[in-house]
């Protein structure tokens, strides 16, 4: 029984470290003209930023009402989940009907900021939510028992008690953002053109959307060295986002 | 031993629970409860696990809301109290089964309470008379910037108290404050809470026998969430008038239960 528990277990172990090593392995020697992909990552990097910017206030919000409400905000769970649920590219359509086109913004910075904070709030809010519960129970009544109000329970008690797990959702949030390509693809990236935006009404290119692009060339091996290149380096910041996460969330079990 | 009369101000409140029922999930938690407490001493609230004692007590400084009946603390409802529930828990002191010291120095622990500036005001001479009236000051008094966590179990429940007494609280009620403890730490906490005793009202759940008969003026005895007698210690112990009284005080358990 356990042999068969390990080899159904196999793929799930083997096959994401491996699909990681070949990503590195073929990206690696592409490294050396990594300043030829500074437009794609300070892109990524910028849209990643905005999006958790805007998602960061929003989704704490959430999840401190949500924690106040315990049992009754079960329904809000539940929609949150559900919109967990939703495929970013649904998300990046409404992003472009609305902003790009209803808002004449056009492919800017803004709206593809905008679309990934709708993308990455619902697991902002569901991680901020798990690191406030993470909060010891006494704690808070003992707080309550002093005679403090709710938001200085929240401000002395939960937030400073929370912190490393709220840290962590925030990067995981990062790596999200940096790791969805459909909604920044119909809001804010263009193929190229573009070194450094301007402006928050600028488009920009990203290492998801340069991907994209540059895979559509199968054909030829100087697009598909490129699109590796660009892999291993988003690969690697997706890496070091989770990996801190991953950290900083043992250090807090300690 | 009981409570131990000090110099220096002695408060006089009342407090009076009629009627006190709760209801949680479908569970009948607290059945019209009815007690009330002496000005100052030490009332002991004993029962088996499960009477709705630490209940009994949330329902009181209000941490739980949803309870029916009437509750008064010097004649007011505590119902509408003014300033609501907050001001009503400043009022009313309530100590945990478990110490709960939050990360920070013993400064800030004693300071908890307070208001952002009442925190930077506080004189020192406050925090001595504070953690003196919790015997604690001589073991820290020199080290009060150290991070709270580093005491002892006993120093950390004597510090919480001592955050409770910060608020100058009517009433204390004490929610079984040595449970956690070993018996040389359980007894300095007694001590401490028997000195406090002679300056205010104190409520104290236990459903320990022996430190209820060491530290009881009046006794009320729950179970399953019903007031099955209120008496004077002495009485209580010696000649309980209910059934189920004598057979807690002789098996430990309620025969409600049985």
């Amino acid at each position: 029984m356990r042999g068969l528990v390990i080899v159904l277990a196999m793929p799930a172990l083997v096959l994401p470290p491996a699909l990681l090593g070949v990503i590195l392995v073929r990206g690696w020697p592409g490294m050396g003209q990594i300043d030829a992909l500074l437009g794609q990552l300070s892109g990524s990097l910028l849209l990643a930023g905005i999006g958790c910017s805007l998602a960061t206030p929003i989704a704490l919000g959430l999840a401190v009402w949500l924690r106040l409400q315990e049992r009754q905000a079960m329904p809000w769970l539940r929609l949150l989940q559900l919109l967990q649920g939703v495929p970013p590219l649904v998300f990046g359509l409404c992003g472009m009907m609305l902003l790009v086109q209803g808002l004449h913004w056009g492919m800017s910075l803004m709206a593809g900021g905008i679309v990934l904070a709708v993308v990455v709030l619902p697991q902002m809010s569901m991680n901020y939510l798990a690191a406030l519960e993470r909060v010891p129970r006494e704690w808070t009544e003992a707080a309550r028992s002093l005679g403090l109000d709710d938001p200085a329970v929240v401000l002395r008690v939960w937030l400073p008690g929370a912190w490393q797990g709220l840290l962590t959702g925030l990067l995981l949030g990062l790596a999200r953002s940096l790791a969805e390509t459909a909604p920044v693809l119909f809001t804010a990236a263009v193929f190229s053109g573009v070194v450094w935006p301007t402006s928050l009404w600028s488009p920009v290119t990203t290492l998801q959307t340069h991907i994209f692009y540059l895979a559509q060339e199968g054909i030829d091996e100087r697009a598909m060295d490129s699109a590796w290149t660009a892999a291993a380096v988003l690969v690697t910041l997706v890496l070091i986002f989770s990996l801190s996460a991953l950290w900083i969330r043992l250090r807090s079990l300690r | 031993m009981k409570a131990l009369p000090l110099s220096g101000n002695v408060s006089s409140h009342r407090l009076e629970v009629r009627n006190l029922s709760l209801v949680v999930a479908g569970t009948q938690i607290l059945d019209r409860v009815a007690l009330t407490l002496p000005a100052t001493g030490i009332s002991v609230l004993i029962g088996p696990s499960g009477a709705g004692k630490s209940s009994l007590l949330r329902c009181l400084n209000r941490l739980w809301d949803h309870w029916e009946g009437e509750v008064l603390v010097d004649d007011q409802p505590v119902s509408q109290w003014p300033g609501g529930g907050d001001a009503l828990r400043r009022h009313l002191g309530l100590i945990g089964q478990k110490p709960v010291v939050f990360p920070g120095s013993i400064r800030a622990n004693v300071l908890f309470g307070l208001g952002r500036r009442q925190r930077r005001t506080t004189p020192l001479d406050r925090i001595e008379e504070v953690l003196g009236q919790a015997g604690l000051w001589r073991e820290v008094g020199e080290r009060l910037d150290r991070p709270a966590a580093s005491l002892s179990l006993g120093q950390q429940q004597r510090l919480c108290i001592a955050r409770a007494l910060m608020l100058d609280p009517a009433i204390l009620m004490v929610d079984e404050p040595t449970s956690s403890l070993d018996p040389s730490a359980c007894r300095v906490i007694e001590r401490t809470l028997l000195e406090l005793a002679g300056r205010m009202p104190l409520l104290w759940v236990t459903h320990d026998l022996a430190q209820a008969r060491r530290v009881a003026e009046q006794v009320v005895f729950l179970c399953q969430g019903r007031v099955v007698e209120e008496a004077p210690a002495e009485q209580f112990f010696s000649h309980p008038k209910k059934v189920e009284s004598r057979e807690f005080l002789r098996w430990h358990v309620c025969d409600c239960e049985l």
